[in-house]
């Protein structure tokens, strides 16, 4: 007993060991600075105005309560992160059982599909910002033409701006569900499938009863997953619209980053990023929740 | 009596003519960035835009040694990405190995905060670090940026290695333990030559990440640290519409994680997906 | 009417350069109970999932009840199909399993409960209903997709190698009930085997696949006792039969040396013959033919002794295990009227008087 005591107490010794200097540099690198920028969400410190800095209390977020800016901003987090993973989830379904109906020529959809998940989001909303998207240039500003319509000011305009921002999100990203859903639905049994068309279950039906379920703990990750980029999505929106125009595409990330970084009012910015925070922390905590397996029938 | 054959002969051409179009769809930006790389910059404004016209090198040639050379810019993503890359991989995967397979004090706790630092929004720790760096002079160092990149590569790392080592038979290590292999000997000569695809994979998720990274390196670089993506920010903020040459050097400064992610092609979606297929069984 | 009637013409099937299927015929009978029986690759479960309509023949002609389904999917088809792998749909409770079929038959809601449960009652799994599939043994897996086959009134009941992921011991008893069921049911089934002994047990009729041909077709009893050609009688018997170079002459036929008179006239001009001879069917013969014990294998009830004769290797079933000591010399002699006469060449069976 305790001679297994002494063997167990050196692989705990040695586990640490290795553990210790990944787990000291998390705490270094981001729990002192967040308990900083909690520190400083209660502080004056406007680097415009200096000599105003010190100590603010709960001001700044007294302030929070009563900005509109940011009700609004809190308003198009929601909207950005719920229709950019709805749409990346659904298109990425689809694709991904289209493509799994493809006879042949899978791997060309697997080597498209990587390619945007690769590139940088700065890049690929400079991309949409210029050559898709920009009015008599870009190419969907030509198609929409070309096809009749009236040319929209994508970028310019405040609904068009937001579903322009959530369309690029959608279009990178779709791909990274496509792949999970793709890879999920190649590891699924085949005789299931098999069984099921012998108890005549239709296409339709054998999606819904089988596939669906069986694809349940994929997509839900999926969901996690996106969800988690997609409140901490930054660089495309910025290179795209920089949040605007005026604010109609500016989720809280980029009012927190331009209070802080235009406007120089750090520790209101820090404010709206310890909201951002726990908005996050308290989503991830849900959906973890969630996807918990629980047991229908206890003690089975 | 074939016509259920022949339904399934147009089903498979109408499921290729939409999958195509689709395809289309995610290939499409990528290919109207490569061709308008090739025009002159007045054939680029051309509208509506041209489609037969005589390409040119001269973007290209600009974009590496012209006045937009972004030569200095590829030079330090390639040290930031690099030097985050080892740093991250020699405090990841022995900690990996700790949560995977030893007894650990407080396993879980450390376990549920690697996941927690996962989630923290990035803007949440750019002021911070602003801050923090400005105050130690550090603001525009490589130090500096690489330190800052840890926060998004150690999480992911870990958590991306135990799911590696999870996969290795105890059996390995028990052989060697029989073969009076000390713990440290073990991990060395069993355990990571059984993950080196796993570290392979880590490797180049870390890399594609810290190369693409714009938020930390736009406020916390500067003249000295300028990364590729803030090179291409600025060069749309300044030079407002030569977007032949913002096309070209975009393309450049994307030709390694595009590599990358065609070669790696398979070891990425492995990534991805690690977990997700598996059931979602773990973490 | 009886219904369940399977003609299969001149299939042909080929998956890539592999040829499954050189163009079979087979016609099933109404309520038989059908084994195809083959090693495997010999095309057997190829045939099966054609019949079900999971996949289809490059050429040839499927027929149920006279009508063509050869392209049809297996959901027109009226069938029940209980897969190696059970194929269980694991997200759901043994009842939403055995259920299933009928809710896809839009039965009412009402009727599919009753329906359930009695067929769970049949394979003895009612108490297990609320388990998943992952929750129950292999046998009870392998229950749950018979009752899941059986709960509909299907034309066709067909099995893929069922019983091959169960113990020995299950095996036995599920063969038994499998049998009664099929009678209870009063239903075509067929069943595919790489298992002569089930094959044996519980088919009506059976087929020999080998490499993509049906080398016989017939009841158990024919298949055993008048094999049709020299693969089948290599493959039928455990062990099979011993087959061994003679000469045939009239009705003399001569074995290493040692003559014997057939009781029936064979119907072949004679010369070159194999000879077949069932392990069962060689006894120790002081004035027979001098053979050395090379091995003796206790088989419990009985011992299997390995002869040679000359180079021939022959096998020979003794009632006790003390049947000598290795290296000896035993004397043999084959029951004459048991002996199976092959063409050289063609391996085809010569038929002996009166056959």
């Amino acid at each position: 007993m305790r001679r297994e005591d002494g063997a167990h107490q050196g692989e705990r010794r040695f586990a640490l060991m290795l553990t210790a200097p990944g787990m000291l540099a998390l705490l270094l690198t981001t729990t002192f600075p967040l308990a900083y920028l909690v520190w400083s969400s209660f502080q004056t410190i406007n680097l415009a105005m200096p000599f105003m800095d010190g100590f603010a209390g709960v001001q700044n977020y007294v302030e929070m309560w009563h900005d509109s800016r940011y009700w609004h901003a809190m308003g198009l987090t929601g909207i950005y992160t719920f229709s950019s993973v709805a749409l990346q989830v659904v298109i990425g379904m689809g694709l991904a059982l289209l493509v799994m109906q493809i006879p042949a020529g899978q791997w060309i959809f697997r080597i498209v599909a990587i390619l945007p998940i690769v590139l940088a989001p700065v890049v690929v909303g400079l991309f949409w910002r210029t050559l898709m998207l920009a009015p008599n240039f870009g190419m969907v500003d030509f198609l929409v033409q070309w096809l009749g319509f009236e040319q929209i000011n994508w970028l310019g305009a405040p609904t068009p701006a937001l579903i322009s921002v959530i369309a690029i999100h959608t279009w990178q990203w779709t791909p990274f569900a496509f792949l999970v859903f793709l890879a999920s639905l190649a590891s699924l049994p085949g005789d299931v499938y098999e069984a099921a068309r012998i108890d005549r279950a239709n296409a339709l039906q054998r999606f819904w009863h089988i596939t669906l379920p069986l694809l349940r703990p994929a997509i839900i990750i999926v969901i996690i997953m996106r969800v988690m980029i997609s409140l901490s999505a930054f660089a495309a929106i910025f290179a795209a619209t920089g949040g605007g125009p005026g604010t109609a595409s500016e989720i809280l990330n980029l009012y927190a980053f331009k209070t802080s970084f235009v406007e120089l009012n750090f520790g209101y910015g820090s404010a709206l990023a310890v909201s951002l925070l726990i908005i996050t922390m308290a989503v991830s905590g849900v959906l973890f929740y969630l996807r918990t397996p629980r047991r229908r029938e206890a003690g089975a | 009596m074939s016509s259920y054959r022949r339904a399934a002969t147009r089903r498979n051409i109408v499921l290729m003519i939409v999958a195509s179009t689709l395809l289309l769809i995610w290939v499409f930006p990528l290919l109207w960035a490569v061709i308008v790389s090739l025009k002159s910059e007045s054939e680029v404004l051309a509208y509506p835009p041209s489609v037969f016209f005589e390409p040119t090198g001269k973007n290209y040639a600009d974009a590496l040694f012209g006045d937009f050379s972004i030569l200095s810019s590829l030079w330090t993503s390639t040290i930031v990405a690099t030097a985050t890359t080892v740093l991250t991989i020699v405090l990841a995967v022995p900690a990996a190995y700790a949560f995977a397979r030893l007894r650990l004090p407080a396993k879980k706790t450390m376990g549920f905060y690697t996941l927690a630092t996962q989630m923290v929004p990035p803007v949440g720790l750019v002021i911070p670090y602003f801050l923090i760096l400005n105050k130690v002079g550090m603001l525009d160092s490589y130090e500096g940026m690489i330190i800052v990149y840890l926060t998004f590569s150690l999480p992911f790392a870990i958590w991306l290695m135990v799911s590696y080592m999870e996969d290795i038979p105890f059996e390995m290590e028990e052989a060697a333990f029989l073969d009076k292999a000390s713990r440290l000997q073990t991990l060395w000569h069993i355990i990571i030559p059984q993950v080196r695809g796993g570290i392979a994979v880590t490797v180049i998720f870390v890399f594609l990440n810290a190369w693409n990274e714009f938020l930390f390196a736009v406020q916390l670089g500067g003249n000295n640290v300028r990364p590729v993506t803030v090179a291409m920010y600025n060069f749309v903020s300044v030079e407002q519409t030569l977007w032949a040459k913002l096309s070209a050097a975009a393309l450049i400064a994307m030709l390694p994680v595009v590599v990358i992610g065609i070669i790696a092609q398979k070891q990425i979606v492995k990534g991805l997906t690690v977990g997700a297929v598996k059931g979602g069984g773990r973490r | 009417m009886a219904q369940g009637r399977v003609h299969l013409k001149g299939i042909y099937k080929r998956f890539g350069n592999f040829i499954a299927l050189k163009h079979i015929d087979l016609d099933i009978q109404p309520v038989e109970f059908f084994a195809l029986l083959g090693p495997s690759g010999s095309g057997k479960t190829t045939t099966l999932r054609m019949i079900a309509g999971l996949d289809t023949p490059d050429e040839g002609v499927i027929e149920v009840d006279g009508e063509d389904v050869t392209f049809a999917p297996p959901a027109d088809r009226d069938i029940a199909m209980v897969f190696q792998n059970y194929a269980l749909y694991p997200h759901m409770t043994v009842r939403d399993n055995i259920a299933f079929p009928l809710k896809m038959d839009k039965m009412p809601k009402a009727e599919i409960e009753p329906a359930v449960v009695r067929a769970a009652e049949r394979v003895d799994i009612a108490h297990l209903l609320h388990r998943r599939p992952g929750q129950l043994s292999g046998g009870q897996q392998q229950r749950c997709a018979l009752a899941r086959a059986i709960v509909r009134q299907p034309k066709l009941f067909l099995l893929d190698e069922p019983l091959s992921n169960l113990d020995a011991q299950l095996r036995l008893q599920t063969r038994v009930e499998l049998k009664k069921l099929q009678r209870a049911l009063n239903v075509t089934a067929i069943y595919v085997t790489h298992d002569q002994e089930e094959a044996m047990t519980l088919a009506d009729r059976m087929a020999v696949f080998l490499e993509g041909d049906i080398l016989q077709v017939g009841t158990p009893d024919e298949v055993f006792n008048r094999p049709a050609s020299i693969a089948v009688a290599a493959f039928i018997g455990s062990p099979p039969m011993n087959l061994l170079p003679a000469t045939l002459d009239g009705d003399r036929l001569t074995v290493s040396g040692h003559s014997m008179t057939l009781p029936r006239a064979p119907q072949h001009p004679g010369g070159e013959v194999t000879m077949g001879v069932r392990p069962s069917h060689v006894r120790i013969d002081p004035q027979g033919l001098p053979t050395r014990l090379y091995l003796s294998e206790n088989l419990g009830e009985s011992a299997l002794l390995n002869l040679y004769l000359g180079d021939e290797l022959v096998k020979m079933r003794v009632a006790s295990f003390n049947a000598g000591a290795e290296g000896e010399t035993v004397p043999i002699a084959f029951d004459i009227d048991t002996i199976h006469l092959f063409e050289s060449g063609s391996g085809r069976r010569i038929p002996l008087a009166g056959e």
